[in-house]
């Protein structure tokens, strides 16, 4: 190939052609600094809340280590810390808890850490140091120090209480350091120096195991790519494993904060499809706009361009005069549209991650982003100019100069009709342009359908349905019910009946109390039942053989398994949702009938095997007063005061009565009232048979609805169980409420922001259609005037253009919304269980207006501008 | 009987030292039927007087009476209606309107004015200038010459006063302007048309009645074929 200096011709001819070109540069920077902030915001808006949501988990999950080796001996910790796959490593010596007021409704940890656990679980003293070996400091958060009322001064001594496996313990410590607390962070630590640790095990003759005083290690990899496998791996290289609780197993933990492996993980095939469809919608809506400009302009300088062919212009060499135009136009878009998008980006992830509960507030300022975003922008300009570089390079020098714009329409047929109207003339303008009208309706109604579906997406969101799980208006208990993963509800966990008189005092208030089981009682299944129960997700077969040769059995062969019973009475009986049968057996007083709850998913649908008594079927229950425990494999008895916790051991019944009753409803609870956590079978009777047939008449909770002075009865439930009786917690739908509106909001925000973002697209695209295609006619304008058509009548074929656009797109977006819209509701019913799908006019209607309004004001405001110039000037305009 | 008649008329672009006399003070008289030739070089101010006399520039000074209404004393949107409905122009870049069909362009001035075409007379027409074949095709899918046939039929549609053409067959050769010409003038004949064409080319002048010459701005003479 022979090399022509030419490099300087050519720029010079696309610099000139560029300035040239005022309004279109305009319209076309202006589409390019909108592409490019439609992909910085989101970009930004998504990375941002990615980083928010990561730094959240790892508060919620107390730390942002990549993943831990658990409860580890000495040994095996010396053995793993020095792998070569780990970058970084701390250590963790959990000592035990304080659960005892003040700590009752908080998680607070004793135990060791080094510096490096410490930095990664958020220990980071604003003041003072991390505890000294050797001496008796302590380290801790202003929480910590809040609820033991100490100072935050260093120095200061204080004393905590706490059980070191269920051994309990009271220790003094000095204050050598403290950090503020976060409220994020569900763990509270105290740290004490490991030499402490190792005393303290001492001193209270515990051996270091799983519950206390074990090694934790934590580790950090290069990445956070692919964490578990990396973990199995070093297991693997020093002879472990996480598989079987064999000898060599070693518990793991791989922390799910980091949403990147997270998302490695579970990458499903819809996941995939939903971010590319995203992306593929905004380079094709900036592809659409960025498309059109340049379709346009070519069009308009086609003659110029058939001239510079007559002079000896490759099509080559056009080419790259026509891009080397859109790459200098986004040399101008692409920055301002980094700027902005990050700025609006940056404006928007707070509305958004506020609304989010907890998030935290990151605004990233990644240069992934800007990076990748540019890409995208100046892709979608390459690929927008691919086209109409190919229709300037491929025309004739004498074809240019009989280059209209509707000779590049197929129009081969006829025109049929005889009339040339008004409105028909209009018609055929519209048409003249194929691809342009196309394009030009297809932005319009994308961003119609996009509203729509924002719309419809946080109108479906069900408050009701989302209520549903707190099915009363406030629900008061011992904090330690509300806890999750909190106690086995037992004795202490009782709720005092004058707690309950407090807030009969209140007026209009209606509820009730449920009675929870704190004594034993077992029921009869088939083994079959018991295998496939929800146990069996948890255990491996092998497991569950062995827990069930441990089960006694009764003469029938059936095992007798551990059951959980509710006394209910009427009030929260009619909570519940009956699937089958009638409640009303159960609430007669003595009644023996029963009611027994099935487990629901989130969309309220029973799931049929969550239980094995069906409506008719005689349960018995067995109240048990008293055990004697035994070794299974020699049937020796072990008397009461032996310790045979290392033995292998097993239980029967000797002291009991047995009850049956017939169930007279196959029922599911609301969550939240509920026990709040799956243990075995639940069973429902009404109180009064509770009490006489358990003997026991502890209460769970008092739940109750109110008519009036919701509010009063709020704050005096927020003071009541802070200042007078802070053991106890309640919860109000009301915080479920907000919950759900945050929730909703966010969405609302987010989704009208991009539909707002493509209906400026849309928009500019509409007018970028009618104004380009009254600049591209004003010499036909001339003509149809010069032969006779009045100003009125132009006007009137203008305004009918700009109509038709709006109609189509009216008909078009109402076709799309009405075919799309259920499809998407119902995935969206697939994906939120609190959605439920509404369709909804509306937005198109009220685009349509808005597409109407402009189709009218758009074409008549270019009017005015062509009429400036005589009807000669523009006749003479070539 | 004077079909249209210009009185003093002036057109000045620009203002002081720079002001351009296009027009410098034209009087002329066209009779109906006449097919009258306006023969200047470029820049003379023939395509100006030829804008003046079909109302789409407004002149600095001076009348134009066509059929005996003082044109520029009509508002724009009125003068719009009289130049349909009196003048029928016919361009050197024929100016059809690209989306509408041969015969659609021809009407087009009619179904402006909202009136009722004259079917026979259409036709005539029509047949006249033998487009009868292609009055469904577009107007790209025509010739030149093809083109500027049915722009002479558009501007004889609605039976104007007079026909004014600007340089017709300047985008024609010469076989193909012979013909238009001949049909321009048979067309008028027929239709006692009266017809002002201006022309650079001496020899397509010859075809009228009557040429006038313009230079700088003036009517520097005229004289008679027969």
């Amino acid at each position: 190939m022979i090399k022509v200096k030419n490099k300087k011709i050519k720029s010079f001819l696309s610099r000139k052609t560029l300035f040239a070109n005022k309004n279109r540069n305009i319209i076309a920077i202006s589409a390019i600094i909108l592409t490019t902030l439609l992909f910085t915001s989101l970009f930004t808006i998504a990375i941002s809340i990615n980083d928010g949501f990561q730094q959240n988990n790892f508060r919620q999950a107390g730390g942002f280590a990549h993943g831990t080796f658990k409860y580890l001996t000495k040994e095996q910790y010396g053995q793993l810390k020095d792998d070569t796959l780990i970058k970084e490593y701390g250590v963790r010596r959990f000592l035990g808890m304080p659960t005892d007021e003040p700590f009752n409704k908080s998680h607070v940890e004793v135990g060791y850490s080094d510096a490096n656990y410490a930095h990664w679980t958020y220990c980071d003293p604003i003041e003072g140091t991390l505890p000294k070996e050797n001496t008796n400091e302590a380290a801790t958060d202003t929480k910590v120090l809040e609820l033991l009322g100490v100072k935050p001064e260093l120095g200061t001594e204080f004393t905590v209480t706490f059980y070191v496996d269920k051994k309990k313990t009271t220790q003094t410590f000095t204050l050598c350091g403290f950090w503020e607390y976060d409220s994020a962070v569900v763990a509270n630590n105290i740290l004490i120096p490991e030499s402490r640790v190792n005393s303290i095990l001492n001193e209270l003759d515990v051996q270091p195991s799983e519950q206390s005083g074990s090694w934790n290690l934590n580790v950090m990899f290069k990445n956070s790519f692919n964490i578990e496998s990396k973990i199995n791996k070093i297991l693997e290289n020093h002879g472990y494993q996480n598989e079987q609780k064999d000898d060599n197993y070693i518990a793991i933990g791989v922390n799910w904060g980091y949403s990147a492996s997270q998302l490695y993980q579970n990458m499903d095939t819809t996941t995939i499809l939903a971010i590319l469809s995203a992306l593929i919608i905004i380079i094709f809506t900036g592809y659409l706009i960025i498309y059109n400009v340049f379709q346009i302009s070519v069009s308009n300088d086609i003659k110029f361009y058939g001239l510079l062919k007559t002079i000896g212009t490759t099509p080559k060499q056009l080419k790259i005069i026509i891009r080397k135009q859109a790459i200098m136009l986004s040399c101008v878009g692409v920055p301002i549209g980094l700027l902005l998008g990050w700025f609006v980006g940056g404006k928007l992830t707070p509305v958004i991650s506020n609304q989010l509960d907890g998030i935290v507030t990151v605004i990233s300022i990644n240069p992934i982003i800007f990076i990748v975003s540019a890409l995208f922008s100046i892709f979608t300009v390459l690929i927008s100019c691919h086209k109409p570089e190919k229709i300037a390079a491929k025309v004739s020098a004498i074809e240019a100069v009989r280059y209209t714009d509707a000779a590049n329409t197929k129009q081969k047929g006829k025109r049929k009709s005889q009339k040339a109207s008004i409105l028909s003339m209009a018609k055929a303008n519209v048409g003249r342009n194929k691809i342009k009208t196309v394009v030009t309706v297809l932005s319009l109604s994308l961003s119609v359908v996009l509203l729509t579906i924002t719309i419809i997406f946080t109108k479906g969101f069900d408050m009701d349905k989302y209520l549903r799980r707190m099915a009363v208006d406030f629900q008061i208990a011992n904090a330690g019910y509300f806890q999750t993963g909190g106690e086995i509800f037992n004795k202490d966990m009782e709720l005092s009946e004058n707690v309950i008189e407090q807030m009969k005092i209140f007026d209009g208030i209606k509820g009730g109390i449920t009675y929870g089981k704190v004594s034993a009682a077992q029921e009869f299944v088939t083994e079959e039942y018991y295998r496939n129960s929800l146990l069996s997700h948890y255990n491996t077969e092998e497991q569950m053989d062995s827990i069930i040769s441990f089960m006694e059995k009764d003469k029938n062969n059936m095992l007798v398994a551990n059951v959980q019973l509710y006394g209910m009475e009427d009030f929260i009986l009619d909570k519940l949702t009956v699937h089958e049968g009638d409640i009303s057996k159960i609430k007669e007083p003595n009644s023996k009938y029963i009611a027994a709850v099935y487990s629901d998913d989130d969309y309220g649908e029973i799931i049929k095997e969550s239980q094995w008594a069906k409506l008719g079927d005689t349960v018995k229950i067995r109240y048990v007063d008293k055990f004697e425990y035994f070794n299974p494999n020699t049937g020796e008895v072990y008397s009461q005061d032996e310790d045979f916790s290392d033995l292998p051991f097993s239980s029967r019944a000797v002291e009991y009565h047995e009850e049956e009753y017939i169930v007279a409803a196959i029922v599911t609870i609301p969550s939240s009232l509920s026990y709040r956590y799956y243990g075995s079978d639940e069973f429902i009777l009404n109180s009064q048979t509770f009490i006489n047939d358990t003997g026991t008449d502890s209460v769970m909770y008092y739940a109750f609805d109110v008519d009036e002075n919701k509010q009063q009865i709020k704050d005096f439930l927020e003071s009541y169980t802070t200042e007078i009786n802070s053991s106890l917690d309640y919860e109000s739908k009301d915080t479920y409420a907000a919950q759900f509106s945050g929730f909703r909001n966010m969405f609302l925000i987010l989704g009208i922001s991009i539909s707002a973002v493509v209906a400026i697209i849309g928009i500019l695209n509409f007018f970028n259609a009618i104004l380009t295609g009254i600049c591209v006619r004003q010499r036909e304008f001339a003509v149809l005037q010069s032969i006779g058509m009045t100003g009125k009548q132009l006007k009137k074929m203008l305004v009918f253009e700009g109509l038709w656009y709006a109609l189509t797109c009216a008909i078009f977006s109402l076709i799309l919304a009405l075919v799309l819209s259920p499809i998407i509701g119902n995935m969206f019913e697939n994906i939120f269980w609190f959605f439920t799908y509404k369709f909804s006019i509306i937005p198109v209607l009220l685009l349509s207006i808005i597409f109407a309004f402009l189709g009218i004001i758009l074409p008549l405001i270019t009017y005015k501008f062509t009429v400036k110039h005589s009807i000669v000037e523009r006749l003479r305009a070539e | 009987m004077k079909i249209l008649e210009t009185q003093n008329l002036k057109k000045i672009y620009g203002t002081g030292e720079t002001a351009v006399h296009a027009l410098d003070g034209v009087n002329l008289v066209v009779e109906n039927g006449e097919f009258v030739s306006i023969v200047g070089t470029s820049g003379s101010g023939k395509s100006t007087l030829l804008h003046m006399l079909g109302g789409l520039d407004r002149p600095t000074e001076g009348k134009v009476i066509v059929d005996g209404n003082d044109i520029f004393k009509l508002k724009d949107e009125a003068l719009t209606i009289f130049r349909r409905r009196k003048i029928g122009f016919v361009f050197q870049s024929y100016n059809l309107v690209p989306v509408l069909s041969v015969y659609e362009n021809i009407v087009l001035p009619i179904q402006l004015d909202g009136s009722k075409i004259d079917e026979d007379y259409i036709n005539e027409v029509i047949e006249t200038l033998g487009l009868s074949s292609k009055l469904q095709n577009l107007p790209n899918q025509l010739s030149g010459g093809q083109q500027q046939r049915v722009a002479i039929a558009r501007a004889i549609a609605s039976k104007p006063a007079i026909i004014l053409a600007d340089e017709p067959t300047g985008n024609l050769d010469s076989k193909t302007s012979q013909d238009v010409l001949s049909l321009l003038k048979i067309t008028s004949q027929k239709f006692s048309q009266t017809i002002v064409m201006i022309t650079h080319n001496e020899e397509i002048a010859q075809l009228a009645d009557r040429i006038i010459r313009i230079e700088d701005g003036l009517i520097v003479g005229g004289e008679n074929n027969d």
